[in-house]
């Protein structure tokens, strides 16, 4: 479904990304994880077209779209839930869940029913279905994280990107967060998760890759990387290095 | 001898300006001379404000016009005489500067572009207005100034207009090369940084528009006696933008640009006058640009796509003058053209292309910007002020229970932390955890909602960025915030603003004090990039310096004010491994000279590696506290960033 | 009272004049963040287009707002194509802020080629006959004036919150990179402000020119006080350009009653130095967080 080949990107003389392969099935939920600066968001960016990677390739089933612009990777069914939300916050609930479809409207991509998958959205996300005429911008954090997961789902995309769901939230709403992850595994949705929370992530994931220092140091089933020192060393310095 | 060849051109021009008069007779064509000497003046100003702070000023016109009325006020109601008028006119136009830069204060960009273009319609109406005082749409009549009991020739007053001018060179030049000037620069590349270096935005700012004002003034002084005759509607928006199109043009960041400049707005128009004229001299620049655009292609430094439009657009400009019987009509549109193909093609104006053009085609290298390196660097570190370890161990910085909230947010909550003397304190926690917020909290940026910052038992809160890093509390960014444009010397300079007494005065005038200040400081900066590794790069505009080395050249700017207590904010992100070993080895040396340090850290080994303390952040609140490898085995710790 | 009534209506019909003016720096703004320095003369375009359209080619009144509103449409976009696209591209405020000056001065100066340097009357769609409404002349073009301006700016937020493709302006003017992935080409998006923000300055044009006189000078000062007014209000509040509009307007009438007509534009110049010396986020703006 995507596949990403010796990808690297940085900004202006950073580079951050060395070179990195991952690979994501179609149907099944991977997850990148690592500590902070080690190179997760501008993964996202790279592959959404946020930035433009300096060398690599990213296919996305068979087409190549790196270098692309994010609205025309966007139209090609790849949705991004960025990090920090990016709610628009002067619009409502409804509306922001609306122009998650946006390509559906203008007929870049199926049509499908519009009405019939807001309401699911909506009962899928409860707390957003109570809100619905709410601004965005007055929506908590978790609400927020909501709402930018089931906008990514109003594209009725190939495949959903998931950057850092869980920050800055409370471990409970993290909870909920991870519970609608689960489900949307449930029904089949393809997915890239991107997390700092390693143990959540590998919970929920198929399969894991862990990034350091703009590199994957190591990749393997989630369950077996759960177990891990690896791991923890990559987040918490120490053994292994 | 170094400097008499410098100084050749200007002796050149100086011979040239004297002989002028002798050897042409037509006092038409002297009047064109001194109508671009006086324009020269005020551009000179004007580039302080748009070369300079970097910013778009509209408001030109209209301070020209005051210093024309000035001079013209004073002659006609009070009959003062020139050598009066001239200090008068600079004076109440570097006032009016003063109060244009009151609401230009807190804004940069098109907002200060607008407050400039207020300014000069209100001037422009005002004058306008007030025929009380100015005599309105009539105008005033001025005749030549007098000189000994006889009023000067035209030939004598050309002569005093180019003394005037040689002069105002001379101080501008010396201005922008000192301090001062780096202030300015400082300024239009990094505001924050600027105020964190104790350079205060708001007061180099006001001193800009009002420096930028007295040359418009002075300029003004003279073009009324130039004219013999001043009325309103001269210094009009049109004008404010010709003064811009010109700076841009002939090139800002430099007094030749400025000269350059003015000779185009002014021969420009009498250019379009006479159409035949017009119609050779723009075939001339078509053949010249496509020449040098062919030159430039066979020699593979540039792109046909590149090429295009400015090749297209100024056979297209002689095609037209053919075409049309009369351009006089069309001058604004010529204008309003002119500055569309400079701001794209052209940005670095006449002198800066030529400069390229030059070095590219005869395949030089760009030599870096040549400022002589000091003449004997020190690498001992005494430059850092004997702290020693006076105290090591009391307490230099209290946070006490600080809150900050934006909104609903609470992104400290209620911290404390206790930074002892001689230590380095490490600061870390995941994303979103308060760690930039505190820095921001601890150097001025932010005020807290509640609770205080006791740095050597005063509480900061409430002073400015400013006066925080005057105090001793210096600080790098998380996002590189280095003064992009200037020398790696430079930037360690506006970091020693602090050591700089001299004033105006000294600086136009080159007294010793300012020379020893100015030669201090540089033996002092040099020997800080000496103690980061940076002294061969000395030269080199900061945002062409390697990542890794723009870290250092932070820290090393951090240093120059002196600190007893520097923050970084992680320097090591986007280094590589050995960039992060040289990183850690100037640390330490540091901290061994006594300066302290809070470091806001993501890369682990670093922190271990380095911090004697370390403090844990999650949510905006202190969740750990200890020795490295005990916050590194503290169950709170690991949950908190890899989750349960 | 009368005096007063009489100030008030003829100032509210400059105001709305401006807060239509001052509508579309807004819309440029929010989206891209840059604002065209010649609006004024977007204005003065459309004023004398739709001159030529009633005057020289004998179209109706009504007739000829549609054909000035396409101009304009296609005036705005190509500003946003020659002047602000390149700058935005290099990241240059300093070029797209030099770049719409110059191509206001370049409309300027063809204006004066084409029409003439003269100011020249508009013949006006309504009688000129003054009404008497609560002891104060109003001309029913000065009714039209407040009517048009509402009703330009209502259909205007009606798109922006009815239609998806409204939506998707709003959504790029709230946060450019989210609305891209969204599918929404920005750049494009971008274009269209221009295109809509010249389209309400020219309609604008055409509204205030029976009031007075026509010409290639017209421009300048309107487009200067629009701004005032853009900035008065908060660029990002709808609501606070009426009100900045009508403040400015009826200041400004007074001012022009109670000393001379010459001083008529400066309390509104002070007003803006003032607002933008204490509130530069506007009186109804919110102000910015800094983020280092």
């Amino acid at each position: 479904m995507l596949s990403i080949q010796n990808l690297e990107a940085g900004y202006g003389k950073v580079k951050v990304l060395h070179g990195i392969s991952i690979d994501v099935p179609k149907g099944q939920v991977i997850t990148l994880i690592g500590s902070n600066g080690a190179g997760k968001t501008t993964t996202m960016r790279a592959i959404t077209g946020m930035i433009k990677p300096t060398a690599g390739e990213v296919t996305l089933s068979g087409q190549r779209i790196d270098g692309s612009d994010s609205h025309k990777i966007a139209r090609l069914g790849l949705a991004h839930s960025p990090e920090g939300r990016r709610v628009f916050t002067t619009m409502s609930v409804t509306d922001n869940l609306l122009l998650g479809a946006f390509p559906r409207f203008t007929g870049s991509r199926p049509k499908g029913d519009i009405k019939t998958d807001l309401e699911h959205a909506l009962e899928m996300f409860p707390r957003l279905k109570e809100r619905r005429n709410q601004l965005a911008g007055t929506l908590s954090g978790g609400e927020q994280q909501m709402l930018a997961m089931a906008r990514a789902v109003m594209l009725n995309p190939e495949i959903i990107l998931l950057d850092e769901p869980s920050m800055g939230l409370a471990p409970i709403l993290v909870e909920e967060v991870f519970r609608i992850i689960s489900n949307l595994k449930s029904q089949g949705v393809t997915m890239l998760l991107v997390e700092q929370f390693a143990a959540a992530a590998l919970n929920v994931a198929d399969y894991g890759y862990v990034l350091e220092n703009g590199k994957i140091a190591t990749h393997g089933p989630a369950s077996k990387l759960k177990d891990d020192p690896a791991v923890k060393a990559a987040y918490l310095g120490g053994s292994g290095h | 001898m170094m400097k008499l060849k410098s100084h050749l051109p200007l002796l050149a021009a100086i011979l040239g300006l004297i002989g002028l008069p002798l050897f042409v007779e037509n006092p038409y064509y002297i009047h064109l001379a001194e109508t671009i000497l006086i324009y020269t003046i005020l551009l000179f100003g004007l580039d302080i404000v748009v070369g300079y702070v970097g910013q778009v000023s509209l408001g030109h016109a209209g301070l020209f016009g005051i210093g024309s009325y000035t001079a013209g006020i004073l002659f006609f109601h009070l009959g003062w005489p020139v050598w009066a008028t001239i200090p008068a006119s600079i004076i109440v136009t570097a006032i009016f500067g003063g109060i244009l830069a009151l609401p230009a204060l807190k804004v940069i960009g098109p907002y200060l572009a607008m407050v400039t273009l207020a300014f000069g319609t209100i001037a422009q109406i005002l004058i306008n207005e007030m025929s009380w005082l100015t005599e309105g749409p009539l105008g005033i009549k001025l005749t030549l100034p007098e000189l000994m009991g006889t009023t000067m020739t035209a030939s004598e007053y050309f002569w005093l207009v180019a003394a005037i001018t040689i002069l105002a060179l001379i101080v501008v030049d010396r201005f922008v090369k000192s301090q001062m000037g780096r202030a300015f620069e400082a300024l239009r590349d990094s505001p924050v940084a600027c105020d964190c270096m104790g350079v205060s935005v708001y007061r180099f700012k006001v001193i800009a528009f009002v420096i930028s004002a007295g040359f418009a003034g002075l300029a003004g002084c003279l073009y009324a006696y130039s004219e013999q005759y001043i009325s309103p509607n001269t210094y009009n928006n049109e004008l404010a933008v010709l003064f811009l199109l010109a700076i841009i043009m002939g090139g800002r960041k430099s007094r030749l640009g400025a000269a350059i400049g003015a000779a185009i707005i002014v021969l420009l128009p009498k250019l379009l006058d006479d159409i035949n004229l017009f119609r050779i001299v723009a075939s001339i620049i078509a053949v010249v640009v496509t020449v040098g655009a062919i030159m430039a292609l066979s020699k593979k430094i540039t792109t046909p796509k590149r090429v295009a439009i400015p090749v297209a657009g100024v056979v297209g400009l002689a095609a037209f003058s053919f075409w049309l019987n009369s351009i006089a009509d069309w001058r604004l549109s010529i204008f309003g053209f002119m500055i569309l193909l400079v701001v794209y093609y052209l940005q670095n104006g006449i002198v800066g292309f030529a400069k390229t053009f030059y070095l590219a085609i005869t395949g030089k290298t760009k030599t870096t910007v040549g400022e002589a390196t000091a003449e004997n660097t020190d690498s001992s570190v005494d430059f850092i002020s004997a702290i020693g370890n006076k105290n090591a161990g009391a307490e230099l910085l209290k946070v006490d229970s600080v809150l900050m909230q934006f909104g609903g947010l609470k992104a400290l909550n209620n911290v404390d932390l206790s930074i002892k003397r001689g230590t380095i304190h490490g600061l870390i926690g995941p994303n979103g955890s308060g760690k930039s917020t505190m820095m921001n909290v601890l150097t001025g940026i932010y005020v807290p909602t509640s609770g205080n910052v006791f740095y050597a038992d005063e509480s900061v809160v409430g002073k400015t960025s400013s006066q925080i890093a005057l105090s001793g509390i210096a600080r790098t960014f998380q996002n590189v915030q280095l003064f992009g444009e200037m020398t790696a010397l430079q930037n360690i300079l506006v970091g020693l603003h602090h050591t700089f007494k001299s004033n105006m005065l000294d600086i136009a005038l080159h007294l010793p004090r300012y020379l020893r200040e100015e030669r201090d400081a540089r033996n002092r900066a040099m020997a800080l990039l000496k103690f980061v590794g940076l002294e061969n790069l000395a030269n080199e505009e900061a945002r062409n310096l390697p990542y890794g080395k723009q870290r250092l050249l932070e820290i090393a700017r951090a240093l120059a004010l002196d600190p007893e207590l520097l923050l970084l904010d992680e320097p090591a992100a986007g280094l590589t491994a050995p960039d992060i070993k040289e990183l850690l080895r100037i640390i330490r040396k540091i901290r061994d000279n006594g300066i302290t340090f809070i470091l806001i850290e993501h890369h682990m080994d670093v922190v271990m590696s380095v911090c004697d303390t370390v403090s844990v952040l999650d949510f905006g609140q202190k969740i750990a506290e200890g020795k490295p490898a005990e916050v590194q085995a503290n169950e709170k710790v690991i949950s908190a960033y890899l989750g349960t | 009272m009368d005096m007063l009534a009489q100030i008030l209506t003829s100032g509210i019909a400059v105001g709305m004049i401006y807060a239509v003016i001052a509508f579309g720096f807004q819309l440029t703004f929010a989206t891209s963040g840059t604002l065209n320095f010649g609006q004024g003369e977007a204005l003065m375009l459309g004023a004398l287009v739709g001159l030529t359209c009633v005057d020289t080619l004998g179209m109706n009144y009504w007739a000829m707002i549609p054909v000035v509103c396409l101009f304009g449409m296609l005036q705005g976009s190509f500003v946003e194509l020659i002047g602000v696209r390149p700058a935005i591209k290099i990241k240059s405020e300093f070029g797209w802020i030099m770049s719409t000056i110059a191509l206001g001065i370049i409309f300027k100066n063809v204006a004066e080629n084409v029409w003439g340097r003269d100011a020249l009357p508009f013949p006006p769609p309504l009688p000129m006959e003054p009404m008497s409404f609560l002891g104060a002349n109003i001309l029913p073009m000065e009714i039209l004036v407040v009517v048009g301006a509402l009703v330009m700016m209502l259909l205007v937020e009606f798109f922006n919150r009815k239609t998806i493709y409204g939506k998707a302006v709003v959504a790029t003017a709230n946060d450019r990179d989210a609305a891209g992935l969204m599918g929404i080409n920005t750049s494009m998006v971008i274009t269209f402000s221009y295109a809509l923000s010249s389209l309400t300055a020219a309609f604008a044009g055409v509204l205030i020119a029976p009031l007075t006189l026509t010409g290639a000078t017209m421009g300048g000062a309107l487009g200067l006080k629009a701004f005032a007014v853009a900035i008065i209000g908060g660029l990002s509040s709808g609501m606070g350009i009426i009100v900045g509009g009508l403040i400015l307007g009826i200041v400004e009438t007074a001012t022009g009653f109670y000393f001379s007509t010459g001083y008529k534009d400066v309390p509104g110049l002070i007003l803006l130095l003032l607002v933008l010396a204490y509130k530069p986020s506007g009186l109804f703006g919110k102000s910015a967080i800094k983020k280092v």
